[in-house]
């Protein structure tokens, strides 16, 4: 197994997971998209007045990078657990056993695109919010470090795809994965500042709230778009780089012990 | 110097439990290299254990095997890339058109532009017409036969056929087998599960026979059928008129007598026995046994054996 072959097999992987995808561009980006884009025009510029200004900057401000994480990272845990999921459905999940594939080829595959589908999302959500804050305030939002909100975009992408992938490999039916999305993954992204500051909880939501590891993904985001957050990136950036590092570790493992048989 | 391979596929004491169920049971088995080994039992003896086994799909309990003299789980990626599966159930790929699922399944080989090699596989698979298609709108035979060409896009040295017939029309048996034989003409090692035992008979030179996930027997395919079962040996007489030393009750029937031999027996030595007149032969048509009775037989032989 050559070096170059090993590369073949992880680009072919990672195209098909695109092109999956894009073949259903309806349900993996336009419906997020739509869900996004109403929450921006209900909570970013309807109801903004009525909401006391969150991190010093107005509510519509605070909310387009909370919506961007929130939209990178659920999509990046959807696309590799759903893919995954139908492909044990469908049976020919087992042909990357089967196959010279190595586990790091895989686990990166199925993250990097997971990470794709995120980014696209992420990339359409922010020009909704800065199409919307142009209409509010008849200018575009300037993002304050482009460099780290790509580095947090890529983190967040990753991260939340190797998740998707060790979750989806030890699921044993569609059930499974809607649990730990609905009773996991969705409280922690609501509670971790995606809609408000830490700095409005009580104090032992607050306290509870730091054991959330997305709250400083959402907070790195949120100050490489503002310049402004709870947290700034001497705290957020090595525990997001840290939990990136566990959870390649948890889905390294789950792809070279998990099962690949059909459901 | 490289080390000369002979056996392509070395499994010794392969043991595999699920739980309290044992679905291997101390396995031992050996392929020549260039030969076709048929893999034959009931339902549920081990056979698809045994493959997943050798296609790192499940590890084994305990045992080793080794492909190409190469131990399966220490040099799993260089030992995948020599082998082709073609899995006993079939596969849907519900987003992908054939061609598509050709070309992903070469890229995870290593091999980049392979479209020369698939359209030559679609086409001896009769799929060539349908490469656009999504696999949601093959039929069966057609998903059988996709497999079939997944199974080679990266031209293995040893198949591994788990029931790939099963389902299939006899056109298309038909079609596969004369490609398995010339895969097997340009030497690639054939491991075959099939319960159409015709078929086994004429394509494999060996026949393993699993039972409960242990192996009652391995033999050349002939041999087995000479060791396992008799002759059929049919006397057309003239008429049905007993004669003189005729042995007591021998039955005539329809002006026929049925006797079965052992295949190391002469006829001449039968003849003798009866004391048939020369004028009352007619004709003399001789059956030798098949696959399907030797296998019935020494599963036969082995479920009266004492535990």
């Amino acid at each position: 197994m050559t070096m170059m072959n090993e590369y073949t097999g992880f680009i072919t992987l990672f195209r098909k997971e695109c092109l999956r995808f894009l073949k259903v561009i309806g349900q993996t980006i336009f419906s997020p998209l739509i869900s996004s884009t109403l929450y921006l025009l209900i909570f970013g510029v309807n109801l903004a007045d009525k909401i006391t200004s969150q991190n010093g900057v107005n509510y519509l401000m605070f909310i387009i990078p909370g919506l961007i994480a929130m939209g990178l990272i659920n999509n990046a845990f959807q696309n590799s657990t759903s893919s995954i999921i139908i492909s044990k459905f469908h049976g020919d999940f087992q042909d990357l056993k089967i196959a010279p594939l190595s586990t790091s080829s895989i686990v990166w595959a199925y993250a990097l695109a997971a990470t794709f589908r995120g980014v696209i999302i992420g990339v359409a959500v922010a020009m909704v919010g800065e199409l919307f804050y142009w209409v509010e305030y008849d200018q575009f939002l300037p993002i304050s470090n482009l460099f780290l909100l790509f580095l947090y975009i890529l983190l967040g992408g990753v991260t939340f795809g190797f998740l998707g992938l060790s979750v989806a490999i030890y699921a044993k039916n569609f059930d499974q994965v809607s649990a730990v999305s609905t009773f996991i993954l969705l409280p922690l992204i609501y509670l971790g500042g995606v809609f408000f500051s830490i700095e409005t909880m009580a104090p032992i939501w607050k306290f509870l709230s730091q054991f959330n590891p997305l709250l400083y993904l959402i907070n790195g985001i949120r100050y490489s778009f503002l310049g402004v957050s709870d947290f700034g990136p001497e705290l957020t950036l090595p525990l997001s780089i840290g939990f990136m590092f566990l959870t390649y570790g948890i889905a390294w493992l789950s792809v070279k012990r998990g099962t690949y048989s059909r459901f | 110097m490289n080390k000369i391979v002979k056996n392509i596929l070395e499994v010794n004491q392969l043991h595999k439990n699920y739980g309290d169920f044992t679905a291997l049971n101390e396995v031992s088995i050996s392929a020549r290299k260039g030969e076709i080994l048929g893999l034959l039992g009931p339902n549920g003896a081990g056979k698809t254990t045994f493959i997943s086994i050798l296609t790192g799909l499940i590890a084994p309990t305990r045992g080793s095997a080794s492909l190409f003299g190469l131990d399966i789980q220490k040099h799993a990626l260089k030992v995948r890339q020599q082998v082709g599966l073609v899995p006993q159930e079939i596969v849907n790929h519900g987003f992908f058109t054939i061609n598509q699922v050709l070309e992903f399944q070469s890229g995870y080989y290593g091999i980049r532009n392979n479209q020369k090699h698939i359209d030559y596989l679609l086409e001896r698979l009769a799929l060539t017409e349908h490469k656009n298609k999504l696999v949601s709108e093959l039929s069966g035979g057609m998903r059988r036969r996709l497999l079939i060409a997944k199974a080679l896009v990266h031209s293995p040295s040893l198949l591994l056929l788990d029931e790939p017939t099963a389902g299939v029309d006899v056109d298309l048996r038909n079609t596969l087998w004369d490609f398995v034989r010339d895969l097997n003409r340009q030497n690639v090692t054939v491991l075959l599960t099939t319960h159409y035992l015709q078929e086994a008979e004429e394509l494999c030179d060996r026949i393993a026979v699993l039972h409960h996930g242990t192996l009652i027997s391995l033999d050349n395919t002939q041999e087995m059928i000479k060791n396992l079962t008799d002759r059929e040996v049919k006397i057309k007489l003239a008429s049905s008129t007993p004669w003189p030393g005729m042995p007591a009750g021998l039955e005539i029937e329809d002006k026929t007598i049925k006797c079965r031999i052992a295949h190391g027996d002469a006829i001449g030595k039968l003849l003798t026995k009866l004391k048939i007149p020369m004028e009352q032969l007619e004709d003399i048509t001789i059956s030798e046994g098949n696959l399907e009775e030797a296998f019935v037989n020494l599963l036969q032989q082995h479920r009266n054996k004492p535990q």
